[in-house]
């Protein structure tokens, strides 16, 4: 890896600096190496989770994908992410038409309410959410997860399409209308091939949001309904066996085939990284 | 867009708003069920007088800035080289950084089990080499926090600065090279300083997530490292006291709005001097 890094600071002018270079190792180490560890010991054929591995095998694999808990868990996360993320944009979308191209005052103020729960933390809101609509309304779980989410993805839905929202030009849009388009078909035909980026986006960083969620789900829990980070993380505190090595393997697989899509459709540094390269 | 069909497009987004954040957030905070807000300030009180919750908070605090120094340490090196390099690697490199952002939070922190554990690797080391007879105990401390947390927010830090760093013209630097800086004299007179507007907001962010964060004290820090979050979690969850949970969750919201604050006063005056 420092050769990697010395060779990349090769042709640039100030980070040749061995200093520079090694602290820019020491973060990659801290960064990647976990992650390497998880994956190796998730192999082995041994029952403690320790490095190194006592012999290779499949078989907490085969018991991770066995075990009822992860296996609903699993489903009731993705059912999750993937409500919450089209809900978000249900209604944040019209949100971000609103403000971009309505005529009303105090947009600002409006954009900042709509950016507010990612300010607030994670962790408040679920208490919030947990005392006044679980237990004081006795909304039952699901529901409550689902509003939470949907909320916690609203200022990314807003954002996000809000940005391919300000590079389209409204004269398009007007044109259609003036050639006696309605409304409706003009931001069908119009708006929305628009803001087909900021969409994806949007789309990919709500669900992965939604599906890694700790914080905001951890008090939101019940025996009927429960999302697989939570059950992955109360299962360590019971036992310390690699079963959570495989299946957070099993995360990390899936997690870079999400990476490989965003990749191919927008541009992955663009979207999880806002970064335009 | 006329003035009627504008609000129509907003209601559904602020009604919900409304219902799924803003008053539940609002009722928790102020008027939790069976307390007066007064015996929630009463409970602060009691909390910001309290030897132990006051080492909790002091404690959240201090992981707080430690990390915040290290992703800023480790990450602007990172995002200089990647932001200026033209070498095909630096993409990759990006890509690796970027890519953790993705992966979840739990499975990015269990391998700190495997690196630290009693049967870990550098207990493993230390006893191999000899240097100790009995692997000393790294996981439940705050230096285990500290590392989980820094492999948890560097990604942020380093895709925050790198936005920076992109933004400073590279004939800036050049032309301070040609004037006679050495290299090191070009980063910090002008690379760190064009940029420092990036790395408030990097540290902003940093500080933000590391004081809130949930999964890495839980797993890495045990009951005997408690932080403001798994203290909030066992006052909502195990010992069910509203006045507490809404006292702990106000020192918490508090911390991160006045450090968001102080950052954008930072970052407006860093603007127009």
């Amino acid at each position: 890896m420092s050769q990697v890094l010395s060779q990349a600071g090769k042709r640039s002018l100030r980070l040749r600096h061995p200093v520079a270079g090694t602290l820019a190792v020491a973060g990659y180490v801290v960064m990647i190496v976990p992650i390497l560890f998880v994956v190796a010991t998730s192999f082995t054929a041994g029952s403690t989770l320790r490095f190194p591995p006592d012999g290779f095998s499949l078989r907490w694999f085969a018991e991770a994908a066995a075990y009822t808990p992860f296996v609903e868990a699993l489903v009731s996360s993705l059912q999750l992410a993937v409500l919450a993320t089209g809900l978000a944009l249900l209604l944040g979308v019209p949100v971000t038409l609103a403000i971009h191209r309505g005529r009303i005052p105090g947009k600002e103020l409006l954009e900042g309410l709509f950016l507010s729960p990612l300010v607030v933390p994670e962790l408040v809101v679920g208490l919030a959410l947990y005392q006044q609509l679980m237990i004081g309304l006795g909304l039952n779980n699901f529901s409550t997860l689902l509003l939470g989410h949907t909320a916690l993805l609203l200022p990314y839905a807003v954002r996000v399409t809000g940005a391919s929202l300000a590079l389209a030009d409204p004269a398009l849009e007007e044109a259609a209308r003036g050639l006696g388009a309605s409304p409706l078909r003009a931001f069908v035909t119009v708006t929305l091939p628009m803001l087909r980026p900021g969409l994806i986006s949007a789309g990919l960083l709500g669900f992965v949001t939604s599906f890694n969620n700790v914080p905001l789900s951890l008090l939101l829990q019940t025996r009927d309904f429960r999302t697989l980070p939570v059950t992955m993380l109360d299962y360590v505190q019971q036992s310390y066996d690699p079963m959570v090595a495989a299946a957070s393997t099993i995360v990390l697989a899936a997690t870079v085939v999400v990476a490989v899509v965003a990749e191919r459709t927008v541009g992955f540094a663009k979207i999880f990284g806002g970064i335009n390269r | 867009m006329r003035a009627r069909s504008t609000s129509l497009l907003l209601l559904p987004g602020l009604a919900f708003l409304l219902v799924g954040f803003l008053l539940p957030a609002a009722a928790m905070l102020f008027a939790p069920p069976g307390v007066t807000f007064l015996q929630v300030l009463e409970r602060m009180g009691a909390m910001l007088t309290d030897p132990y919750d006051l080492g909790i908070m002091w404690r959240t605090v201090r992981i707080g800035l430690v990390v915040t120094a290290l992703c800023v340490v480790l990450g602007f090196p990172i995002a200089s080289l990647l932001a200026r390099s033209q070498s095909r690697w630096a993409g990759v490199l990006l890509a690796l950084a970027i890519f953790p952002l993705l992966l979840s939070n739990v499975v990015r922190t269990f391998g700190w089990l495997v690196i630290l554990g009693s049967n870990g690797v550098i207990g493993q080391i230390l006893t191999g080499l000899g240097v100790v007879d009995d692997a000393p105990q790294l996981l439940y401390t705050e230096v285990a926090i500290v590392l989980g947390l820094v492999q948890l927010f560097l990604p942020l830090a380093i895709i925050t600065c790198y936005s920076a760093v992109a933004q400073v013209d590279p004939g800036l630097d050049e032309a301070a090279r040609g004037l006679g800086a050495s290299r090191t004299r070009a980063f910090w007179t002008v690379l760190v300083p064009l940029s420092l507007p990036g790395i408030v907001v990097a540290a902003t962010l940093v500080f933000a997530g590391s004081v809130t964060a949930y999964t890495t004290p839980y797993l890495l820090g045990g009951s005997s490292q408690r932080m403001l979050s798994t203290q909030l979690f066992s006052y909502a969850s195990v010992t069910v006291d509203w006045a507490a949970a809404s006292a702990t969750a106000i020192v918490m919201t508090v911390l991160v709005f006045l450090v968001s604050g102080l950052s954008s006063l930072v970052g407006r005056k860093g603007a127009t001097s």
